[in-house]
């Protein structure tokens, strides 16, 4: 495991934040991340955005359309 | 933490079960079997359906139409592989077929050739005081802030976003679901994410939050 650099770092961040990366790549970014206050940063705005995203984006279906859609699968059905 | 969950296998059936009731499949074990699988997506697909047709009106036609279709392939679904990303990709393909076409976006399918600069952008970071305050900022936001940021953004940008993002699909699953190579999928979840940046820390700011002296607002301007 080594310290791979701001330039790694911020060219590859946004993959690690999808977890894209593996093994010795991923580890490399965590290391730089513990000692380069400046890559933690950048990478905390990046999963700030993420949950954001996941916060605004929170949706449950109205009660009639699950019915709905059975419904519907039951008219095919019995249409065949 | 939505990650976990996208590679598991559905375990409803042990493979003696299965291969039973495949064998034996009537039209009536066929539906249960897609009712109990399928229909726990109904949320999830709602919501996707919520970001691409922009009204829950649409979006529950949407979702209706996707069970449809997938209920007709559902024979064809191989058992054990993924249904969550399946699924996606029926909604994603009857979204572009259908909705897309009544909803004319501006540049759509150039998109990706579009530079930088002409979309706008990238120019209300350096006002943030710091990253951290550039964060925390963003994360003060109110949900109605960033649906409505993500919704300005080009189209194929906030699928990608959304996909990876809010449903942890891998570069490679989105890249099946958008049917595009990866490098475009990568390509776009960059820049959305840039642009969803520059949009929410702009808002912020806005709002003054971010700046420099917290309670150091702006002279009067946002009363909410």
């Amino acid at each position: 495991m080594t310290d791979c650099g701001c330039e790694k770092a911020k060219a590859e961040l946004e993959e690690y934040l999808h977890n894209e990366l593996r093994g010795e790549d991923a580890s490399d970014i965590q290391e730089h991340l513990a000692h380069c206050g400046d890559c933690s940063d950048e990478h905390l705005v990046g999963r700030t955005l993420t949950e954001a995203v996941q916060r605004a984006c929170r949706e449950t279906a109205p009660e009639d359309l699950r019915d709905q859609v059975l419904l519907k699968l039951r008219t095919i059905q019995s249409a065949h | 933490m939505a990650l976990s969950t996208v590679l598991e296998r559905p375990n409803v059936f042990d493979a003696d079960e299965l291969e039973s009731s495949v064998m034996t499949t009537d039209a009536t074990d066929l539906r249960d079997l897609f009712e109990e699988q399928a229909l726990p997506f109904i949320d999830q697909l709602y919501a996707a359906a919520m970001r691409m047709t922009r009204n829950p009106s649409d979006a529950q036609d949407l979702v209706q139409e996707t069970f449809v279709k997938a209920f007709a392939a559902f024979k064809q679904f191989e058992q054990g592989t993924n249904l969550k990303a399946w699924l996606y990709r029926i909604l994603t393909n009857t979204f572009i077929n259908t909705y897309r076409k009544k909803q004319r976006e501006p540049y759509q399918g150039t998109i990706d050739d579009l530079e930088d600069w002409q979309l706008g952008g990238a120019e209300s970071t350096t006002a943030m005081a710091s990253r951290s305050a550039e964060a925390e900022a963003i994360d003060h936001l109110p949900d109605s802030a960033v649906k409505d940021a993500l919704q300005s953004i080009p189209e194929d940008f906030r699928l990608a976003v959304y996909f990876a993002d809010v449903e942890g699909f891998s570069y490679q699953e989105i890249a099946e679901i958008m049917k595009t190579p990866i490098g475009t999928v990568m390509s776009r979840l960059h820049r959305g994410r840039r642009l969803l940046r520059d949009l929410l820390s702009g808002y912020a700011l806005e709002r003054g939050l971010g700046t420099a002296a917290t309670g150091h607002t702006q002279t009067g301007s946002t009363s909410a």
